[in-house]
């Protein structure tokens, strides 16, 4: 390393491949909250197109997912997609495959990135009012009954539990920056309607 | 008549306010005799299941089954009694999975503690859970009933004593089935082990880890009870069966293929039926067939009850036999299911039926045939024509078939149902499946028919001898065809004659029904098409039973009308409740395919259920005994009731080697399955959602800083 740091040319070809690397990398970490804020874009556009059709809309040509509704919290606003495959949530909230939706008896659950849009849930306390506006058009109030962190496979969340509830999942803890094994859930259930 | 068992009863309870049954039942532990072959070896305490705690192994109670089936013409009052047995020192719970007839309207169950009778009443399935629970721990004796499929249902009694008997007592109501000129009674008397597909895992691309989707078997567990190992074990849960039987006309021939019985001429149009050996194991139905003498040809059968200020109607008519005209061409799919359920007996029943319906094929017919397990195949990549070459080559491929693995039946379904020219009206398309059914997965298969049966129609065969009625029954209403039962092998031949003449006969099409009287409430809302022999059923709530019912539809291509005049209907017990069980059905079924959003079929059913009280998938039946019996402090350990494997099932063929495991109760390999894929997944796994790109970020940032480090130095250099 230091015999080829000494020669000049070694130097230069050293030097051009930290910053090819460097660029290489900070355009792909770049690229990431990027791609979640223009895909929102795109997102708002096709469930508009959703809600006024009837029929499922591709937010564009080569998506291998739908919009199936917005989610209201903490004062921002989300589409959400069909399936929490990686693919889909690059772009924003995923539906949780094997949930119900939103409303019905259940648990439907959402899982969305924690540094791109559930870093919202740092914000959700308990009486907070999460509101999911599914693809029929229906709109749905749940109040935020708590939160809590477990394990990606132990997330003591059942579909089929009686009631109609509401769980958000993103990963834990929010300010790290590696990958990790938990989770954190926020729960809520929904309102009684007026 | 009372034939004994070795099961004794340690204090016969003065049962002088008790009805005769319920005496009889209690005469028959309370007298000790010779041991038969239906019941265990003395000595045989070997149904040793764990506590729950893991700690000390108990007994599980023994269980004896008494039905007695009343036939009042076309409706049939079932009352079975369970006797729960503890032979412990200990206080028990005693769980225990058992049939029902698929349409079975279950409206009362009654507990008997010694000669106390608790009347159970119908409430919300949570609720019914919660009392029960509540009972349970204050040391009362409580029964709980609750359906798991429309006929699987799990019987729960809590608290019965050391030595004690309670007896469990349920009553059902249902319709007599009736094809051609013969009417039959089917009792099924096990629930066959059922497969559990697994739930499809979604795998999350670069995150390394897994989802899983929708389980298509949510309650898995509860209906998968242990079963017995047959090499080792005798079988257990003896049952007695009487029948009476009022026909409504003359009796010609009368037999049961399925058990030796015994027949007492009461009359022209009355039989007395009982079991010729007395007590038998519950392991395969127990079906009965009569036909009316051949001189009487009962086309017509229409009843009517008046409950409260309704009246309802039941009516049954075959329409007359169109003649067979030129038979347009076909294009038959058979499908034949070579599971390990289907090991033994049944697969021989089936290879027998499939080749012989692979005979019955015309030249200008085409047909495939596909197998599956957890696997599939198919003999040919699309239907060919029928000739000699193919026949025997299909005869080959079918003979050649062994039953093992699992069962995963959507794909099969599936690939049956895809039609390759949908559009074709030159042709009739049929698919004709041959399986025992024994899956857990129903609704999932039911809505695939509904999405993709198209312009097939769907002929179930059921094999074997506990096969699951109600993915039969309803799979084969969905898809438009009919079911045929083959119970043993001596009846393959005559039933796949019938199944070929339904198959070959005109089709009556468009049928409706008008009442002359309005505000009629008809089940079902739309009337099937029906084949050669099978009658059309259909109940209604009227405001008043008066007037005229008038039917009509068309008979390969001619019209034919019927009226009926309903004021002459004679009283049938019952009928409203047929009805209300029909209506549930209904509403079951606009769930399963989307026709009514869960919560309106949910609310439908549940009034439905309160208004008549009738037990379905959300109203169970709860009886509890007022004063607590169980001595603070003592424990209550709970057993769930193993069952037999039904007959002619290889228990090797469905859970593997039984040398595998130790214990004499081998857990199912089913169960297993379930178990494992819980202990794995208890509840909804939450993928990935941390991206890297902040270390991206910081890493891309560091090596840029550096590189452009390195080139200063450089230059100062």
């Amino acid at each position: 390393m230091r015999a080829l740091l000494q020669g000049k040319t070694g130097r230069a070809a050293a030097a051009a491949l930290l910053i090819v690397c460097g660029l290489a990398l900070t355009a792909q970490g770049a690229w990431i909250p990027a791609k979640a804020i223009l895909a929102q874009v795109l997102l708002e556009r096709a469930f508009a197109e959703t809600l006024a059709s009837g029929h499922p809309q591709k937010p564009w040509p080569w998506a291998d997912t739908v919009p199936v509704a917005r989610l209201t919290l903490g004062g921002e606003s989300y589409i959400a997609l069909a399936g929490s495959s990686g693919q889909a949530l690059a772009f924003g909230p995923g539906h949780v495959e094997g949930t119900p939706q939103a409303g019905e008896p259940g648990t439907a659950v959402y899982a969305a990135h924690r540094d791109t849009q559930f870093a919202v849930l740092r914000s959700l306390m308990p009486g907070d009012p999460v509101t999911v506006t599914r693809s029929d058009g229906t709109t749905v109030t749940f109040r935020v009954t708590g939160r809590r962190v477990a394990r990606w496979d132990a997330s003591g969340l059942d579909p089929q539990a009686p009631g109609r509830h509401l769980a958000l999942s993103t990963c834990w803890p929010l300010d790290a920056v590696t990958q990790g094994p938990l989770r954190l859930i926020v729960e809520a259930e929904r309102m009684e309607q007026p | 008549m009372t034939p004994s068992l070795t099961l004794g009863l340690r204090k016969p309870p003065r049962g002088a306010r008790l009805d005769p049954l319920v005496l009889g039942l209690l005469t028959l532990f309370a007298i000790p005799g010779a041991s038969r072959a239906a019941t265990p070896p003395p000595g045989s305490g070997e149904l040793v299941l764990r506590g729950p705690d893991g700690t000390a192994p108990v007994d599980a109670p023994r269980l004896m089954t008494d039905v007695t089936v009343d036939v009042s013409g076309p409706t049939a009052r079932a009352v079975v009694t369970q006797a729960f047995r503890n032979t412990t020192k200990e206080w028990v719970e005693g769980t225990y999975v058992y049939p029902l007839p698929e349409d079975a309207a279950v409206d009362s169950m009654k507990l008997v503690i010694g000669e106390r009778i608790v009347v159970a009443d119908i409430r919300e399935r949570a609720q019914a859970k919660r009392d029960y629970e509540a009972a349970k721990s204050e040391g009362k004796t409580a029964a709980l009933t609750e359906q798991e499929r429309p006929n699987v249902f799990t019987n729960a009694v809590a608290n019965i004593g050391p030595g004690e008997t309670v007896l469990v007592r349920i009553e059902y109501q249902q319709t007599v089935r009736h094809t051609g000129d013969r009417y039959s009674l089917r009792v099924p008397l096990v629930v066959a082990p059922r497969y559990n597909p697994a739930p499809p895992v979604v795998n999350l691309v670069g995150e390394g880890t897994t989802t899983a989707a929708a389980d298509p078997v949510p309650d898995g567990q509860r209906i998968t009870p242990p079963v017995l190992v047959s090499a080792k074990h005798a079988p257990v849960n003896p049952v007695t069966v009487n029948v009476t039987l009022k026909a409504g006309f003359d009796i010609g021939a009368l037999r049961s293929d399925t058990h030796k019985v015994k027949i007492e001429e009461t009359g022209p149009q009355s039989r007395s039926i009982s079991l010729a050996d007395g007590p038998v194991p519950a392991d395969s139905d127990f079906e009965l067939v009569w036909k009316p003498t051949p001189s009487v040809t009962p086309a017509v059968g229409l009843f009517r009850e008046h409950v409260g200020n309704e009246a309802y109607v039941l009516v049954a008519v075959t329409p007359p036999e169109g003649k067979v005209g030129p038979r347009s061409p076909r294009d038959v799919t058979f499908v034949i299911d070579n599971s390990g359920s289907m090991g033994g007996t049944s697969i021989r029943q089936a290879k027998a039926g499939l080749l012989a319906a692979l005979d019955r094929l015309g030249p200008a017919d085409r047909f495939n045939v596909i197998r599956f397990d957890h696997t599939m195949d198919s003999v040919f990549p699309a239907s060919v024509p029928t000739d000699q070459a193919h026949l025997d080559r299909a005869k080959a491929y079918v003979a050649a078939l062994e039953a093992s693995g699992g069962t995963e039946m959507l794909a099969p379904l599936q690939a049956a149902l895809k039609d390759a020219s949908a559009e074709d009206t030159s042709t009739i398309r049929q698919v004709v499946f041959l399986t025992d059914g024994a899956i857990g997965n129903e609704d999932q298969i039911f809505s695939a028919i509904a999405a993709g049966r198209g312009r097939s129609r769907l002929f179930m065969v059921g094999i074997g001898s506990a096969p699951n009625g109600h993915l039969m029954q309803h799979a084969a209403e969905l898809g438009r065809g009919s079911y045929t039962q083959i119970s043993t092998i001596d009846q393959v031949a005559e039933r796949t004659r019938e199944l070929f003449s339904k198959l070959e006969s005109p089709v009556v099409t468009d049928l409706t029904a008008t009442f002359s009287e309005g505000g009629a409430d008809v089940t079902p809302d739309l009337l099937p098409d029906l084949y050669r022999g099978e009658p059309l059923i259909l109940s209604a709530k009227l405001p008043r039973a008066g007037g005229t019912l008038t039917l009509s539809g068309r008979i390969g291509d001619k019209p034919w009308t019927q009226t009926l005049d309903l004021s002459s209907a004679p009283e049938g017990a019952g009928i409203s409740k047929a009805w209300a069980r029909a209506k549930i059905g209904d509403a079951e079924t606009a769930r399963i395919t989307g026709k009514m959003s869960p919560d309106a079929a949910d609310a439908a059913i549940l009034k439905l259920a309160l208004g008549h009280k009738l037990m379905t998938r959300l109203t169970s039946l709860v009886a509890i005994d007022a004063t607590p019996r169980r001595p603070a402090g003592a424990r209550l350990t709970s057993a769930e009731l193993p069952l037999n494997l039904p007959a002619g099932w290889d228990f090797e063929k469905v859970f593997g080697p039984a040398g595998e495991r130790a214990g004499p109760i081998a857990p199912p390999k089913v169960q297993r399955r379930t178990e494992l894929r819980r202990a794995a997944a208890p509840a909804v796994t939450l993928p990935q959602t941390a991206t890297d790109f902040e270390i991206r970020l910081w890493l891309g940032l560091t090596l840029l800083g550096l590189g452009l480090l390195v080139a200063r130095t450089r230059r100062f250099a």
